[in-house]
């Protein structure tokens, strides 16, 4: 029994891991199709920010994690305002332009904040299960991971503003036509994708060390987890991330840790010769029939 | 094949002749320097033939770059003390890796991989490398008598050339003129294969994949020797940075790495060679000159570069700046 809950702790981590850092990914781009490199660093500014305003205005840990996750939305705007507006329908500079705002970004949080930065406590307790102990927030991070997910879905397929933001994206001319405003569509779609992570560094920055090169930790997940999910992120985020979950903890409880990593990196490679579509499109595809 | 017109390439010329005096009134530490920006040249030349001609963008050329590097150095001090053994060794290594870039290309276009997803396969095939070295540091990753050393990486390889010939060591003036002669011939190279029919087709599947081979042309058979010249390119900069530096380390195929090359040609004119070699001496100098205060504000530097050039100048800052010079200078032209 200990054992079994044992193994559904460590995969529900794994899974809440690769979810979180996934889901402002899937949205930029499932949505937008445009591959945003700099997301580990959007997750880096939110986690700095919920850390820092922690530690220096001593701020109650969701007021913190609010302000880290209003800064990322700011600058997230600021990006797409200025650079990633005018690399639409160019996916491959949109790609070269936000892998240089990520050498950026990471840089200057290391010339700033130096090598690493002292983290804040992990909230809430433990418990005690057989002689093992658990963390309450992990458990807490695959609910919110989760519910975090069906609110994404509610606002993009139950709300006007998801059925424009769908419109936009599937025919960005006839909806410009039909009165849509489309620049703004795609700046409020951005601002959720860079909040979204946003939330993710925020909900991480308790539990880990804050280093400027968070985000890479969180990068390479991101992306594996998004073209493992395929063309539409709702339907396949959950069953990709447990999937590479499932992998990722079974390799490395077996072997060791980076193994477990180039496991999934493996398992992506083969994924996107075999199942260009991802799960989604395999789901969808078996649903159809 | 077209014949190359000297007349048209005067630039280029007057620039390898400059290239070519520099050693008679350079002290051996700016030259040595040199000789470390133009070891980037190549990869750089491979990642401008399939992003530049083919539109084929790949994040991963650092995977073999850094495959020929460890190539080189597990067979030359295997083989420590045999005749000409650093010769042969670099052969060993680049068929090693032209060989991984024919399996890699096969899998890729053979397989239907186009456009970004391209770039994350082969950003995760360099990362597999870069995750995968790292934990070597244990004796038992060893290949015959060379350790492979984890983080730390691998040093202790003999020089390249002959100890017996005056001058027949690949190092100072001699590194220098065999990297310049060799970014010679591979940039004559280069031009050639641009207006060949192969290059050609390779040029037009850019625009357009399926129309290209609706026309009877085997597109997926020249993306892949393109992508297998630009594999091998990118191991001959890994070997010539390998006996430059005497090591090789798993950074060299991390993430900020393999963001480099695509810095260079970015910036530089990813449709022009020779714009690609002279912005890839000219980048590299300026990341090490800025490095001197820290090797983080080099890289901010180059993210900068990286995003100016993509939002203001799509076809490059230092193409842009050839051709102004060539439309200033009347004499240029004809």
């Amino acid at each position: 029994m200990v054992f079994l809950f044992n193994i559904f702790y460590q995969l529900g981590d794994s899974l809440a891991f690769l979810l979180l850092a996934a889901i402002g990914l899937a949205v930029i781009f499932g949505m937008m199709k445009i591959i945003n490199l700099a997301h580990g660093e959007f997750i880096t500014v939110g986690a700095y920010g919920t850390v820092v305003s922690g530690k220096i205005f001593n701020l109650p840990l969701p007021i913190a994690m609010a302000f880290g996750v209003i800064v990322t939305i700011i600058f997230g705007l600021i990006l797409e305002k200025f650079i990633i507006r005018y690399l639409y329908g160019r996916p491959l500079d949109s790609v070269v332009a936000t892998w240089g705002i990520s050498l950026i970004v990471s840089q200057s949080f290391l010339v700033i904040f130096g090598p690493s930065y002292e983290g804040l406590q992990t909230p809430m307790g433990n418990f005690q299960l057989g002689e093992f102990s658990y963390s309450e927030y992990r458990i807490f991070l695959i609910v919110f991971a989760l519910f975090l997910l069906l609110l994404l879905y509610y606002l993009f397929m139950k709300t006007s503003f998801g059925t424009l933001a769908r419109a936009t994206i599937e025919n960005p001319s006839i909806s410009s036509s039909m009165g849509v405003d489309v620049k703004n569509i795609y700046t409020a779609t951005f601002a959720i994708g860079a909040g979204l992570a946003g939330v993710t560094g925020a909900l991480y920055a308790p539990t880990m060390t804050i280093v400027p090169s968070i985000g890479q930790a969180f990068i390479v997940s991101a992306f594996i987890t998004v073209v493992t999910a395929g063309a539409s992120p709702f339907v396949g985020l959950v069953p990709a991330a447990a999937f590479l979950g499932t992998v990722q903890t079974s390799v490395t409880f077996f072997y060791k840790s980076t193994i477990g990593l180039i496991a999934i990196l493996c398992a992506v490679i083969l994924i996107i010769r075999y199942l260009p579509n991802g799960f989604s499109g395999l789901i969808l595809k078996t649903r159809s029939k | 094949m077209t014949k190359i017109n000297y007349k048209k390439n005067k630039l280029q010329i007057i620039t390898f002749i400059i290239l070519g005096a520099l050693p008679l009134f350079m002290d051996s530490y700016y030259l040595d320097n040199i000789s470390y920006f133009m070891c980037w040249t190549f990869i750089s030349l491979g990642l401008a033939v399939i992003w530049g001609m083919g539109g084929i963008l790949s994040f991963g050329q650092t995977a073999f770059f850094g495959l020929a590097g460890y190539g080189f150095s597990v067979i030359s001090i295997n083989f420590l003390g045999v005749a000409g053994v650093s010769l042969w060794s670099i052969v060993l290594a680049l068929i090693l890796t032209g060989v991984f870039g024919l399996i890699v290309g096969y899998f890729l276009f053979y397989g239907g991989i186009y456009d970004v997803f391209v770039g994350i396969v082969t950003l995760a095939i360099t990362l597999v490398f870069e995750t995968f070295m790292q934990q070597t540091a244990g004796p038992e990753y060893a290949i015959g008598t060379a350790r492979l050393n984890g983080f730390n990486g691998m040093q202790g390889m003999p020089t390249i050339g002959f100890e017996s010939i005056p001058f027949g060591l690949i190092e100072g003036v001699t590194q220098y003129y065999f990297m310049l002669i060799l970014a010679i011939i591979t940039l004559i190279a280069l031009y050639k294969f641009k207006s060949s029919k192969m290059g050609l087709i390779f040029l037009a599947s850019k625009e357009d994949r399926e129309r290209v081979s609706s026309l009877g042309h085997n597109v997926q058979k020249v993306q892949l020797i393109a992508f297998t010249i630009a594999s091998i390119l990118a191991g001959i900069s890994g070997i010539l940075y390998t006996n430059w530096g005497g090591y090789i380390t798993p950074d060299s195929m991390g993430l900020v790495s393999a963001a480099l090359p695509v810095v260079y040609v970015a910036a530089s004119g990813k449709k022009d060679f020779f714009s690609v070699f002279i912005g890839c001496i000219f980048f590299v100098w300026l990341s090490q000159t800025l490095a001197i205060n820290g090797k983080q504000f080099a890289i901010i530097v180059m993210g900068f570069i990286l995003v100016i050039a993509t939002r203001f100048f799509p076809d490059g800052i230092i193409l842009m700046l050839k051709n102004k010079l060539i439309s200033k200078v009347k004499w240029l032209q004809s």
